[in-house]
């Protein structure tokens, strides 16, 4: 009871955490994904081409790209606009503009394992064979499972204007040029200087260096275990020495359609999904 | 500030509309679709089917199958198990188990537009011309574009188990084989008599009758105008008549992937030829009859 009325106190004065419960003004830009899939990292990229003259680093970040989750929706309201906000919310028809970044599976699996372990939600020892399992299930986090939230998107906005599709793997191959292709989207009037420096500025290195000292004042990594490191291999293809062939296999044919369609090359020769059987007519892939 | 507090009041003691804050239980079983496309009909196809003691009309269906933007969040929490819950809510992972009707655009949007007009919300002269461009950019309700449900849903649970695909016009064609499904779907035991009951009880003109002695008692029906029916046609196929030429081919070019894929053959000549929907199986429903 008592924590109702605080709730609703909250509520009335605008101080909940939002999530998915704010308010959406139409001149707003989504730096959306599935969590684990290159989200802090294109903050970082944004948040340095948005602000060039300032220095980004992971105490100010949610100043810049907030996450509704972290802030409140009257924080969210008075901020100056347009706004960019960053997401992990499955499809909302509300989102105006989304910039949206899809990661392989097999590296977002293995990616959510160790941040989970980072977070204490189990122990090192911890099979990942279960974590896979629960993973593919969609149940090891609160926005649906991979397929599922990519899927919603996609559907739904892919090759409609205001809608701006990002491979992580082609941020890390060509980082310039796909934050220029994000700096257009949102109309940021980027030199290549502006470009290169942002790349630099969010560099892996130097986000793990920032992430060293300032740890406990960004909400992601705070009173998380500091003896793992939010930052990182920052590197694709992990998956092929960290995740055992069965498992592949296993989020291969939970998703094979929706991999092809991204581009993701399938190590298992023929795929079936449960009730669903031959899968791909067409295959369209994204360049 | 008043009525921030009047809020405040009603969320303490959960009588507020729990809406997408809606606590959902894993026996839930949402009934969903798009706005216009059958829910209120299925919902008492299957309250007929699994509450007959209760003569399911205007006035308790919202009690029976209810909605989280209508039944208080205290309603929710109170109601006996397992739920049967009604949404028009694009796809939202919490829903594990879906009933999801889809109906052919064409017959949505004309009925959508005389559903505004019945809510006050457009008059008579208002053009369809002008209404049909809200209806493809998705804003002439809060649940996305038709398109954006539908697809929503589909790429997301199409082929789960726990994923039931109902098309308005097989149902229409053939309500008792669909309601068939249904039952089967929910776990009821229903006898080909308890089908052909349900659908009876069920009928356009028994609705009708039903709508004109308690359309006050009903969120949908309260406050519009008592002059349109709720339940209009009741048919498919109406865009054929009632649609000009340019409509038809407007939304068939905004959507003819999706629309083929479900069954609905396109009028137009040329619909475009992009497939958006690659990674839907190839495997799907089965054409429209007539």
């Amino acid at each position: 009871m008592f924590n109702r009325v605080v709730d609703a106190a909250k509520r009335a004065l605008g101080l909940q955490m939002t999530d998915r419960d704010f308010t959406v003004f139409p001149d707003d830009t989504f730096l959306v994904s599935y969590p684990k899939s290159g989200n802090t990292w294109a903050r970082f990229l944004v948040g340095n081409i948005v602000r060039p003259h300032e220095n980004v680093d992971f105490s100010n970040i949610n100043g810049i790209v907030p996450g509704p989750g972290a802030t409140s929706d009257r924080d969210l309201r008075h901020m100056p606009r347009p706004r960019i906000i960053k997401s992990h919310q499955y499809f909302d028809p509300r989102y105006p503009r989304i910039i949206y970044i899809a990661r392989d599976p097999r590296d977002v699996a293995v990616s959510q394992y160790h941040f989970q372990r980072k977070r204490k939600l189990f122990g090192d020892d911890y099979p990942i064979e279960k974590f896979v399992e629960r993973f593919v299930a969609g149940h090891t986090c609160d926005y649906a499972s991979w397929g599922e939230h990519v899927g919603s998107w996609l559907s739904t906005r892919n090759g409609q204007p205001g809608f701006l599709l990002v491979r992580y793997e082609d941020m890390i191959r060509d980082t310039a040029h796909e934050l220029s292709r994000i700096a257009s989207f949102i109309g940021v009037d980027a030199t290549p200087e502006v470009i290169q420096k942002a790349v630099e500025k969010s560099s892996a290195n130097k986000m793990r260096e920032l992430e060293k000292s300032q740890a406990q004042m960004f909400a992601i990594t705070k009173d998380t275990r500091q003896d793992v490191p939010f930052v990182r291999s920052a590197k694709t293809g992990g998956w092929r020495s960290e995740l055992p062939e069965p498992l592949v296999h296993k989020i291969e044919a939970a998703w094979a359609p929706l991999m092809r369609y991204l581009g993701y090359e399938l190590t298992s020769q023929r795929v079936e999904k449960p009730g669903a059987l031959d899968t791909i007519l067409q295959t369209a892939t994204v360049s | 500030m008043i009525a921030r507090f009047a809020a405040g009041i009603k969320y303490i003691f959960g009588l507020h509309h729990p809406g997408r804050n809606l606590a959902v239980l894993p026996d839930d079983i949402f009934l969903v679709s798009y706005p216009k496309s059958g829910n209120t009909w299925c919902r008492f196809l299957i309250a007929n089917l699994a509450y007959p003691q209760r003569n399911p009309d205007w006035g308790n269906i919202d009690q029976l199958i209810p909605g989280p933007e209508v039944a208080t969040k205290r309603f929710f929490q109170r109601m006996q198990r397992p739920r049967i819950i009604h949404s028009h809510d694009p796809f939202d992972p919490r829903y594990k188990q879906v009933i999801y009707i889809v109906r052919d655009p064409r017959d949505v949007a004309l009925s959508q537009y005389h559903h505004h007009q019945k809510r006050k919300l457009i008059d008579e002269s208002y053009p369809f011309d002008k209404f049909l461009p809200r209806f493809l950019a998705g804003e002439t309700n809060e649940h996305g574009s038709w398109k954006q449900n539908v697809a929503s849903w589909l790429a997301a649970r199409y082929g789960d188990s726990r994923f039931l695909l109902l098309r308005y016009e097989d149902m229409i064609a053939s309500p008792q084989s669909e309601l068939g499904r249904v039952a089967e779907f929910l776990g009821v035991a229903a006898t080909p008599q308890d089908l052909a009951r349900s659908v009876e009880q069920s009928s356009p003109e028994r609705m009708r009758q039903l709508e004109k002695v308690n359309a006050d008692k009903n969120a949908l029906t309260k406050g519009t105008r008592q002059d349109l029916p709720f339940v209009r046609t009741a048919k498919f196929g109406n865009w054929k008549s009632e649609m000009q030429e340019s409509s038809i081919a407007a939304i068939e070019a905004a959507w003819a992937p999706l629309m083929k894929w479900l069954g609905y053959e396109l009028a137009s000549r040329e619909p475009r030829l992009v497939e958006d929907f690659a990674f839907l199986p190839s495997e799907r429903p089965i054409a429209v009859q007539g």
